[in-house]
């Protein structure tokens, strides 16, 4: 390790290098913190020569790494097992603006909400908007095909993200996509894209810039159950709307918001609320806004209001947004799940989650992107309590099995990391994820990038041929 | 592995003050939503340098798996500004500040604050040689010493220019200001650093006070708030302070306490919070504590009167106690609205902390010194040629960041800036 640590230094300054145990702590966990696994050493370069420089030590070494941005990630999926950890926060360049193709050329550490915060004075904006955008990178938005509210209608990261020039795990810089858009020969970006850290390391990202809507209305519904919020989601949709977001919060939520430093001004009696924004030209809005008030209300909402200024309705946003970290207040732990169902098994899926939830005596919080069926069940309990941790273990389970069942998926937008790589099987067939093996070899065919996270060791023939490629991988 | 569990872990410091606070560190969520609010974090880069990695450290002290003697602990701990931009950042509401004290004082008790600091405190805290003090600054400033020496390189230098950037930059007449007491009576906190080298500026408060309709009256007995000893660890010496000035304000027996120094007034307002351990004083410190006001506060819920015009370019920049740890971000902007024909020009970053934070410019000068960097590229940026701002610490840090990069921009207390509009309207 020391011979390493000495060449690594030479690149990156010997104070951007940390082998001490109390130092590594603040790497071991992401979001998530539920997992911690400590690197053996976390390196930080500060320009991209020296990340290429970096990546072709690792390389020459055959030194397992992996990739971290912000460290937001809800699956673990930026947590190195004795590996190298390998931080990019500190390349947060934006290299440029193209206002009039309404693109920019990222470094992978610029942090989402910035983008946005230097492109607004053009009328531009970039549209993934996770919750976690005031502190997620770019990088890690790529790697995990970051989502958010306004992507019901925008479209995720991957709809946005032009090309990307990528250090494979052997060294090599290559350009994935076409900043024109077009496409030559197989869609590499898109297999890159939502790869977790396991086919290389985004040096830079291009990606597109949306223009701002002429008009947006944010409505706020107000319910006195949870169904009726689902039916009027489901109502919504099938008239044809397309709203620009569309989420849902339900009481325990609510109260949670209401209790923290983001507090919205939403009805704390309420079983859920919807947040509903509508945007695009003027002529034509009032009429949908007006339809989906109808909708609300014939779905039995005790109450719709519209923002009646931008501040209101940043105010309205911001309470969603930092929902999930208010719920800190709750209980000392956290676990979040991710599942996507179709849209019209909802109301069904949420009824099965809150009898799961009786059933284990767990204390369950829906705070979801109702519009395109991803649910976020939150757990909030005590780990010290070896009884309730066991329980909140089953019902998550149980949770995300009735997900699967109702024909839904295991993750809608925080990847599958570590946290999910125990429903894997449940969820694909061997020859599946044999397949997804041989893709990720294409890339790495070491598994150098980010070993042991998305497809279970065991589900890999080569994989268990290969042990002293796992045992590096692990040690 | 589940994820959901973790071995139970008694408290590894049992009574230490740490342990008293240690509840507010499960609250932590680890979202990283105050990443990007951290000056510390934006600066060095490095996780154990933002508030999230702070608290794992605080944790692993909690569970005993981080030594207090632990070297890189004591150094990420040492390089937070106390500033509390974490704390407006958190959705989980994590009492940062008070961690930070609590982690501060357990530390402190294993291997001591660097001399400077230490010595600081001392001066603070007792009458006389904090009188000492401030008159050797008052004469090193009339003789021009700190102008002289306030370019040159190194502490010394920096500490002149602090000192020399004291000096007021608008003129203005004495005015008698009449108040009617209609808004009630108000008692002023001198404070160390206001009375001895802003005396204008306390003047000043008064006389805005009164035309607003206060009336104010001292209140004799008062001391240091005690800020600069709690935010350093030494709890114990903060304590005798504020049960000083519990007794004070109660005997000069005003409705409100007006405090111009934010970091004084925080400190003020959680007096209760740090005599809880007191049965005698808990209950009379939350009482004076629940009176006191940042006096941009007392003058925006009376308007404030508008003055003459005094045409200026002004930014304003956010005191982090008034911004992040009273959460006041308002009242000083009303203050600076009733000064006619002022231009306020918005300044970039203005939430961020200047990097004095207390005696941090004197401990930890690298550190302090690239966070004022930014702020100064920031204030360039601007156009303005005067920053407002309304805490001693502020003023010094930016004004001598100002004074020693040459840029003609000065520094000045928003309530300056208001009574100097009404020292004009009272010009015959
Ligand atoms: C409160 C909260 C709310 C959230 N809300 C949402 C939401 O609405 N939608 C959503 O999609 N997610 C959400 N997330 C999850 C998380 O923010 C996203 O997954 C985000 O994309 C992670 O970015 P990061 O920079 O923190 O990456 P990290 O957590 O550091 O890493 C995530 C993964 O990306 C890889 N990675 C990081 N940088 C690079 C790079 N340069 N090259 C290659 N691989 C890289 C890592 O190896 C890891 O596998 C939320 C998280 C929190 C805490
Ligand atoms: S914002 Fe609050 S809960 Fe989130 S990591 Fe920071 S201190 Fe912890
Ligand atoms: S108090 Fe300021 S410097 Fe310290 S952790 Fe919080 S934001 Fe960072």
């Amino acid at each position: 390790m020391s011979a390493l640590r000495s060449r690594l230094a030479a690149i990156v300054g010997d104070d951007r290098i940390l082998t001490r145990t109390g130092e590594l702590r603040s790497y071991e966990a992401d979001g998530l913190p539920g997992y911690q696994k400590r690197p053996s050493l976390a390196v930080f370069p500060g320009t991209r020569d020296e990340t290429v420089a970096v990546v072709r030590v690792l390389a020459d070494t055959g030194t397992p790494y992996v990739a971290r941005g912000a460290g937001t990630g809800l699956s673990g999926g930026a947590l190195a097992d004795d590996v190298v950890l390998l931080g990019l926060h500190r390349l947060k360049r934006i290299i440029s603006i193209d206002r009039d193709n309404a693109r920019a050329v990222v470094e992978p550490g610029v942090v989402n909400s910035r983008l946005t915060a230097e492109t607004r004075r053009f009328g531009l904006h970039y549209a993934p908007d996770p919750s976690s955008q005031t502190a997620c990178t770019i990088g890690g938005n790529v790697a995990e095909n970051a989502g958010g509210p306004h992507c019901l209608k925008y479209g995720v990261t991957l709809n946005h993200v032009l090309a990307l020039t990528v250090i494979l795990p052997d060294g090599t810089v290559v350009t994935l996509g076409s900043p024109n858009g077009e496409q030559e020969g197989y869609d590499l970006l898109g297999a890159f894209i939502g790869s977790e850290g396991c086919f290389g390391v985004v040096l830079d990202a291009t990606v597109r810039l949306t223009r701002d809507p002429a008009a947006i209305r944010t409505l706020l519904a107000d319910f006195s159950s949870v169904d009726a919020a689902a039916q009027a989601v489901s109502a919504i949709i099938a008239s044809g709307i397309v709203a620009a977001a569309l989420e849902m919060m339900d009481a325990n939520t609510i109260q949670a918001v209401e209790a923290s430093i983001y507090a919205a001004g939403y009805p704390t009696d309420a079983a859920a609320i919807l947040l509903i924004e509508l945007d695009g030209p003027a002529a034509g809005l009032e009429d949908d806004v007006a339809r989906v008030i109808q909708f609300c209300r014939s779905a039995g909402a005790r109450d719709v209001r519209v923002a009646s200024d931008p501040a209101d309705r940043a105010r309205l946003w911001q309470g969603r947004k930092k929902a999930f970290g208010a719920m800190g207040r709750i209980s000392p732990h956290l676990v979040v799940q991710d599942a996507v169902v179709p849209r019209t098994k909802l109301p069904a899926v949420l009824a099965t989650i809150q009898r799961i939830a009786t059933e284990h005596r767990v204390n369950v919080c829906n705070v979801f992107h109702a519009g395109d069926g991803n649910l976020h069940p939150n757990i909030g309990y005590n780990a010290d309590d070896p009884d309730e941790a066991a329980r909140v273990h089953v019902a998550m389970t149980e949770m995300m099995q009735a997900c699967i069942d109702a024909g839904g998926s295991i993750t809608g937008e925080h990847g599958i990391g570590l946290d999910k790589l125990q429903y894997m099987d449940r969820l694909f067939t061997a020859p599946t994820l044999e397949a997804m093996c041989a893709l990720r070899a294409v890339f790495d065919p070491d598994r150098r990038s980010n070993p042991g996270k998305v497809i279970p060791i065991h589900s890999c023939s080569e994989w268990r041929a290969a042990p002293s490629v796992r045992a590096a991988a692990v040690r | 592995m589940s994820g959901v569990t973790r071995a139970a872990a008694a408290c590894a410091l049992p009574g230490t003050p740490l342990a008293a606070v240690s509840a507010g560190i499960d609250a932590c969520v680890h979202c990283g939503f105050c990443l990007q609010a951290c000056p510390t974090y934006l600066t060095l880069e490095d996780e154990n340098d933002s508030p999230r990695g702070r608290i794992v450290l605080m944790r692993a002290l909690v569970e005993g798996t981080l030594p207090p003697t632990d070297a890189d602990v004591r150094t990420h701990i040492d390089r937070c500004l106390g500033c509390r931009a974490c704390e407006t950042a958190c959705p989980s509401g994590v009492p940062y500040g008070q961690l930070l004290e609590g982690t501060r004082a357990t530390l402190a008790r294993v291997s001591p604050n660097p001399w400077i600091a230490r010595f600081i405190l001392f001066v603070f805290a007792r009458r006389p040689l904090l009188w000492l003090a401030m008159m050797g600054g008052r004469v090193t400033r009339a003789l021009r010493v700190s102008a002289l020496l306030s370019r040159i390189p190194g502490r010394v230098g920096f500490a002149m220019a602090m000192l020399e950037a004291t000096r007021s930059p608008v003129q203005r007449a004495d005015y008698i200001a009449s108040s009617d007491g209609t808004r009630g009576s108000v008692a002023l906190l001198t404070g160390c650093v206001m009375e001895g080298l802003f005396a204008d500026t306390n003047r000043a408060t008064a006389r805005t006070l009164e035309a607003n309709g206060y009336r104010t009256q001292p209140a004799p007995g008062q001391r240091c708030c005690g800020a600069l000893h709690a935010h350093a660890g030494d709890l114990d010496t903060a304590r005798v302070l504020a049960r000083a000035n519990v007794a004070a304000f109660e005997r000069a027996g005003a409705e409100l306490v007006a405090v111009n120094a934010s970091g004084c007034g925080a400190m003020m307002k959680e007096y209760g919070e740090l005599l809880a351990d007191d049965p005698e004083w808990h209950e009379r410190a939350k009482q004076v504590a629940s009176r006191v006001r940042d006096v941009t506060e007392l003058l925006a819920a009376a308007g404030p009167q508008p003055g003459a015009p005094l045409p200026l370019a002004v930014a304003y920049d956010a005191p982090c106690h008034l911004l992040h740890a009273q959460r006041l971000s308002e009242p000083p902007l009303r203050v600076l609205g009733a000064v006619t024909g002022l231009e306020l020009l918005p300044l970039e970053g203005s939430e961020h902390c200047c990097g004095s934070a207390g005696i941090y410019n004197l401990i930890e000068p690298e550190t302090s010194a690239r966070v004022l960097d930014v702020k100064l590229e920031n204030i360039a940026r601007s156009g303005a040629s005067i920053v407002a701002t309304g805490n001693p610490g502020c003023l010094m840090q930016i004004g001598a960041g100002l004074l020693r990069t040459g840029s003609r921009a000065r520094v000045a207390h928003p309530v300056d800036l208001l009574d100097a509009s009404y020292s004009r309207a009272a010009l015959p």
